[in-house]
């Protein structure tokens, strides 16, 4: 059984979230994952680099889910997040799942690929305006090579940087099946342009959305008396 | 070079490959004919998928794994069910292999109506061991003896038999079995209305191979189907994948 007082930790392939229950503010930090020490250890953790760092991990679907059933108080709705590497989502409809999905292959890479491009390019992503149209982009190796052309053919390099993020939350948009409202976590949540993209309500949950499902797997799990995943050897 | 499954000789045959589901009439004269019977569907060599240049890398990784071992297993001949059990995808890559191989390619038409029961596939077995007894009876003509005997389900896989049977570990063992596996067990492959059927009480994952057009039939029916998870997987069962599994059957209260 694990203790209420516990050090959890959100490991994503850029940064990771990490929360000590046993401080008195109990507030989140964040730091790039590959700055943290290797024998770093947290009690509880989610996330693409959770194998790395705790000794009991909690898969990042399940991480989200819980989030959204902590932070948005509806029967219904659809929590989609978007990382450096993948985007998730899950739709709960009276209550309980009814759908999810992970892009970790085909359609990956995309908030990566645009932390790569702002810093290239030397852009400052909050002053960006949401372009007129996007690029039909399906991950984010692939839409290099619209960047590139645009640049070439004249376009400014923050106009095609921002046509490559459009494209991005169009993409997702469309992978989580076009609702009318969403809900959202992760990086990207930052990312005005990628929040303006989405033709739809947009409600942002903000980086610590995982940290709040693993608070309440913890909370589940301790219940139920059940354990979470051992790390691999 | 192709040729119907009417003008075979089966005294000349020792070793043969199989495609899919073909006729019982035919693996019942196969078997009678003491004939060593290679089901091509599954991984029998150690060859990489990536070596073989007969098919586009992105294709399907079943029929990927049949012109793998079509070519690197000495076989007198391969029978190759293309009819409406089968898919399109098997009718070129048979094409393909009688333009490439020295010896007989069989196409066949598995037209069998004749239902044998899927006792296996509403089993308490472990899902592992299902689909390792319903893919090996494929080279039976009849139903094993002595079958399992059934449970209430716990949870549903439908779909076909998967490239990687990793994936199937990380169901409970009361997972009943849907789709064109249960037509395998029942050895009715082109039986659409029982291929369609899936147990809309129990959280099911719908399950097709990338790039097969089982994949449209799969999405459909997750989308009708009020605790569903769609999954396609290529030639290797991926961390997402099994995470995908995990957390749907978590989330649905099923108890791995």
């Amino acid at each position: 059984m694990m203790s209420t007082k516990m050090l959890l930790g959100d490991f994503g392939t850029s940064y990771s979230k990490i929360l000590d229950l046993n401080e008195s503010d109990s507030s989140s930090r964040i730091t790039a994952t590959r700055k943290l020490a290797p024998d770093f250890r947290v009690d509880l953790a989610t996330g693409h680099n959770a194998r790395r760092f705790a000794r009991h991990q909690v898969n990042e679907l399940t991480a989200l889910a819980r989030g959204g059933e902590a932070l948005i108080g509806e029967e219904d709705f659809l929590l989609l997040d978007c990382g450096s590497r993948d985007l998730k989502f899950v739709r709960y409809y009276r209550g309980k799942l009814a759908d999810m999905g992970w892009n970790a292959e085909c359609g990956a890479s995309m908030g990566f690929t645009i932390e790569l491009l702002e810093r290239y390019y030397q852009l400052d992503g909050q002053q960006m305006a949401v372009p007129e149209q996007g690029f039909s982009v399906t991950c984010g190796v692939l839409g290099l090579s619209d960047i590139f052309d645009a640049v070439v053919s004249g376009v400014p390099e923050a106009e095609a940087v921002a046509r490559l993020i459009r494209g991005i939350a169009r993409n997702a948009y469309n992978f989580v099946g076009k609702p009318d409202k969403l809900y959202l976590s992760g990086g990207l949540c930052e990312n005005p342009v990628f929040v303006g993209s989405f033709p739809c309500q947009v409600i942002s949950l903000g980086r610590f959305v995982l940290l709040a499902g693993l608070q309440r797997q913890a909370r589940i799990t301790q219940i139920a008396g059940i354990g979470t995943k051992p790390p691999k050897k | 070079m192709l040729i119907d499954s009417t003008k075979i000789d089966y005294f000349k045959l020792k070793r043969v490959g199989i495609v899919g589901v073909p006729p019982r009439s035919i693996i019942n004269d196969l078997q009678r004919h003491q004939v060593r019977i290679y089901d091509l569907d599954e991984p029998l060599t150690p060859v990489s998928l990536e070596t073989v240049g007969l098919l586009p890398q992105v294709y399907c990784a079943i029929l990927r794994t049949v012109v793998v071992n079509a070519l690197h297993l000495d076989l007198d001949a391969i029978f190759i069910d293309i009819g409406p059990g089968k898919c399109d995808n098997a009718h070129y890559t048979a094409r393909i292999l009688s333009h490439r191989l020295p010896i007989p390619v069989i196409i066949c038409h598995n037209l069998d109506a004749v239902k044998m029961g899927n006792p296996i596939c509403r089993s308490s077995l472990p899902l592992l061991e299902k689909f390792r007894r319903i893919t090996a009876s494929v080279i039976k003509p009849d139903p094993a003896p002595d079958p399992p005997i059934a449970c209430p389900p716990k949870a549903g896989f439908w779909g076909v038999p998967p490239r990687d049977f990793k994936l199937l570990e990380f169901f409970p063992d009361r997972t009943h079995v849907y789709g064109w596996t249960r037509c395998m067990e029942n050895k009715t492959p082109a039986d659409h209305v029982l291929e369609s059927y899936c147990n809309s009480t129990i959280p099911t994952v719908f399950f097709a191979q990338s790039f097969c057009p089982k994949t449209a039939l799969a999405r459909f029916l997750a989308t009708c189907h009020p605790q569903a998870l769609y999954l396609d997987v290529d030639s290797h069962c991926s961390g997402s994948a099994q995470a995908k599994i995990q957390a749907f059957l978590e989330l649905s209260g099923v108890q791995t």
